[in-house]
């Protein structure tokens, strides 16, 4: 009896030492070394080199040694139709990689986790950029992590521009004049592109679009109204088809995909590139090293000379699957990616923007001017329906019509315009 | 059943004992049924229940919030109504019957062609040939078109720089795929080409089991290699030919894979056929249940044009 109550009153104590212990932990019951799972990560190809994520893992093990990451690599190609399944299914991923044009798809069909409450308890959230912050919003709530940016800039061949004696243009007119110039130096050469441009590079395009005041879309109350057949935007279209027209020699009906391959044959002088794309030119097995010092970046340059263009800022956001049993877990990793520690290396090793202005000064070289880029950027309609309309080729299609003359620029964009209408206020 | 051979030899027949003849009737009229139910089974667990899913969710709403919350709204036949009036789907109907019929007719034809050579010439030829074939064959789809793409491509493809180098006009930057039409045509060589080994192996299998002394008698009548084949090969390979030209075309009006890979997963609504049609609706588009009422439709066309193969099949059945 005696020895009972004893027993009691030490187990009592033990009992209240731990629950003081654990009271100071923000709100979970375990201690981050006893939690135990599978967290899986999809990260899209390309994103992160291997370095940042080992280090990323290493630093998350070492606060919860007992979880177990699973990293796994997404092909850009189909993931639209990968993540439907994964999101319909029971057990999506945790941490989920997005391309910025698709979170509103996901978010409004709840699919994501509302995170607007830990908005706080990431670093830099209050120096985000300002696109990629606002394309995880959605209804006013926050739905992912801005995590890297990626905005274009024109690419190009200093040696060219000597041999021709030509100067960085300052405007677009400029552009053209530079383009003619360096058409006639290489007029020997049958496959030269002054400004390689192929038709469905429609990233490339909107720069032109959003440059002369017009838009893909515009926005009264709940409804979209398809804007690029607005005098701005069809004013920016006739300026892009007439520098296609004389510059490029790109497949009016092909896209990006082999630019870089294209351009590291030696028969371009500018392309329309993002920051990493320098790297793949300069791939000693997929590209041309001996390129390395030749090669220059310049701003797209507005028609107002002087000015640059204001261009599309691709870039990809970090969610957490609503469906997810490990939300905590999977916030503490997305945490520690988009932290001070590791943007610091996406931006120096893996050579992309970071989520934070206050990290933009580390862009040296030639990514100095794709960082700079980021600074005068637009991003598509943010609405749950966008991605239908990239899904339904809308503006690339209007593109290939334009440059191959099967149809006026009026026509042409009024058509994509009536789509874009349908698609965006929910219509097929 | 052993019980049942041994009673009778113990006692008489007892009351609720089945009679032989009825045990005759139960053996012929059910036990084929029991014994092939099996199969049923599983057979309609794999075909049927996923058609009968595919028409369910044809019924209804189904978007990306239907698919997550594994709940969609009750359409009725909207889905129907909003395809039979979209201009598309008639384009990409009248597109999918027109390819077909191109891709099935040549498929035939140049097939027949190949396996009546395969029978004149040396076996050392034969085998290469075949094995040729067989190598094709055994290429997965999504590794030849691949090639095929690489080999039509508008600044780095071979087929452009031989048919300049051979002075039949300047293809350098040619596009094979500005004009839908003639980028169809090279769709159509490149499913003809996977095509060719099945429909060859079948049909020199089939030429070598037409009797030489049928070919012979005709020939001592007189008749021309074209009528030997005509009156006399042809008949007899008759239910081949209907096989492979049913199967051709079922394969051929559901091709999706040689667009897809070809125009870099992003063809334009030109080259829509109606497979391509239906995964855009449902997976561009995220209409599930829009692209299931395609995707219906489609076996609804399909069961009709191979209708009259089917039934000409049974019949040749019936014959032998």
């Amino acid at each position: 009896m005696k020895l009972t109550r004893t027993w009691l009153s030490v187990v009592t104590v033990a009992v209240a030492v731990i629950a003081t212990a654990c009271g100071g932990s923000t709100g979970t019951t375990t201690n981050p070394a006893d939690q135990t799972g599978t967290l899986t990560v999809w990260l899209m190809n390309g994103s992160a080199p291997q370095s940042v994520i080992d280090s990323v893992n290493a630093d998350f093990n070492a606060k919860y040694p007992k979880v177990t990451v699973k990293v796994e690599i997404q092909q850009w190609g189909d993931i639209g139709t990968k993540l439907d399944t994964a999101f319909g299914g029971s057990n999506p991923p945790d941490v989920i990689e997005l391309g910025n044009t698709l979170v509103a798809k996901y978010a409004a069909a709840d699919a994501l986790e509302n995170i607007s409450g830990k908005k706080s308890s990431f670093d830099n959230s209050n120096t985000w950029l300002q696109s990629l912050t606002d394309s995880c919003t959605v209804n006013s709530k926050l739905y992912c992590v801005p995590y890297y940016a990626g905005s274009r800039a024109i690419i190009y061949r200093k040696d060219f521009f000597t041999a021709a004696n030509v100067q960085v243009p300052t405007s677009m007119d400029d552009l053209l004049t530079v383009g003619q110039k360096l058409m006639t130096a290489h007029s020997s050469d049958p496959n030269f592109s002054a400004l390689y441009f192929p038709g469905k590079y429609w990233y490339a395009a909107l720069p032109f679009v959003w440059d002369f005041g017009g838009n893909i879309a515009t926005q009264s109350g709940d409804k979209w109204q398809g804007s690029l057949n607005a005098d701005g935007s069809q004013q920016g279209l006739v300026k892009l088809q007439s520098l296609v027209d004389a510059l490029s020699r790109a497949d009016k009906t092909g896209d990006e995909a082999k630019q870089d391959a294209a351009f590291a044959q030696g028969h371009i002088a500018m392309i329309i590139a993002n920051g990493w794309e320098v790297g793949v030119i300069t791939d000693p097995k997929a590209g041309n090293p001996a390129l390395k010092d030749k090669l220059g970046a310049f701003p797209i340059p507005s028609h107002n000379s002087g000015q640059t263009a204001p261009v599309f800022l691709g870039g990809s956001d970090l969610a957490v699957a609503a469906r997810s049993k490990h939300i905590d877990l999977a916030n503490a990793w997305i945490g520690m990616l988009t932290g001070q520690k590791h943007m610091t290396d996406m931006a120096t090793v893996g050579g992309v923007i970071p989520n934070t202005t206050s990290l933009l000064g580390l862009g040296t070289g030639l990514n100095q001017v794709f960082f700079g880029a980021a600074k005068n950027s637009r991003f598509v309609p943010n609405s749950k329906n966008w991605a239908s309309v990239e899904n339904a080729n809308v503006l690339p299609d209007m593109l290939v019509k334009i440059f191959t003359k099967q149809q006026t620029i009026p026509e042409a964009t009024g058509s994509a315009s009536s789509r874009i209408t349908s698609i965006l206020n929910g219509g097929g | 059943m052993g019980m049942a051979v041994a009673a009778p030899d113990l006692e008489p027949v007892p009351p609720f004992s089945p009679s032989p003849r009825y045990r005759a009737w139960l053996r012929a009229n059910i036990l084929p049924y029991a014994l092939i139910s099996p199969s049923v089974l599983v057979i309609a667990g794999i075909l049927a229940f996923p058609l009968g899913m595919l028409v369910w969710l044809s019924l209804q709403h189904y978007g990306l919030r239907e698919l997550i919350h594994h709940a969609g709204d009750w359409v009725g036949l909207d889905n129907y109504r909003a395809i039979l009036v979209d201009p598309l789907f008639h384009q990409v109907i009248v597109r999918s019957l027109l390819f077909t019929f191109a891709c099935v007719a040549l498929t035939v034809v140049l097939s027949t062609l190949i396996a009546l050579l395969l029978l004149k010439v040396r076996s050392a030829v034969r085998i290469l040939v075949m094995s040729s074939l067989v190598f094709v064959w055994a290429t997965p789809v999504i590794v030849s078109v691949d090639i095929w793409q690489w080999m039509f491509d508008y600044e780095f493809g071979v087929i452009n720089y031989l048919l300049t180098q051979l002075h039949l006009g300047n293809f350098i930057h040619h596009n094979w795929f500005d004009n839908p039409v003639q980028g169809l045509g090279v769709l159509v060589v490149v499913v003809v080409w996977g095509a060719i080994p099945f429909v060859t192996i079948t049909v020199f299998a089939g030429l070598l089991q037409v009797p030489n002394e049928v070919i012979d008698a005709a020939k001592v009548d007189g008749a021309s290699a074209w009528h030997t084949f005509w009156y006399v090969t042809a008949p007899l390979l008759k239910p081949i030919f209907l096989i492979v030209t049913c199967l051709s075309t079922i394969w051929d009006f559901g091709v999706f894979n040689q667009i897809y890979v070809m125009l870099n997963q992003r063809p334009s609504s030109d080259y829509f056929t109606i497979a391509i049609y239906s995964y855009r609706e449902s997976f561009g588009v995220t209409q599930y249940g829009l692209g299931a009422a395609i995707a219906v439709l489609m076996v609804l066309v399909l069961v009709f044009v191979t209708f009259f193969y089917v039934r000409e099949t049974v019949k040749v059945a019936e014959i032998a």
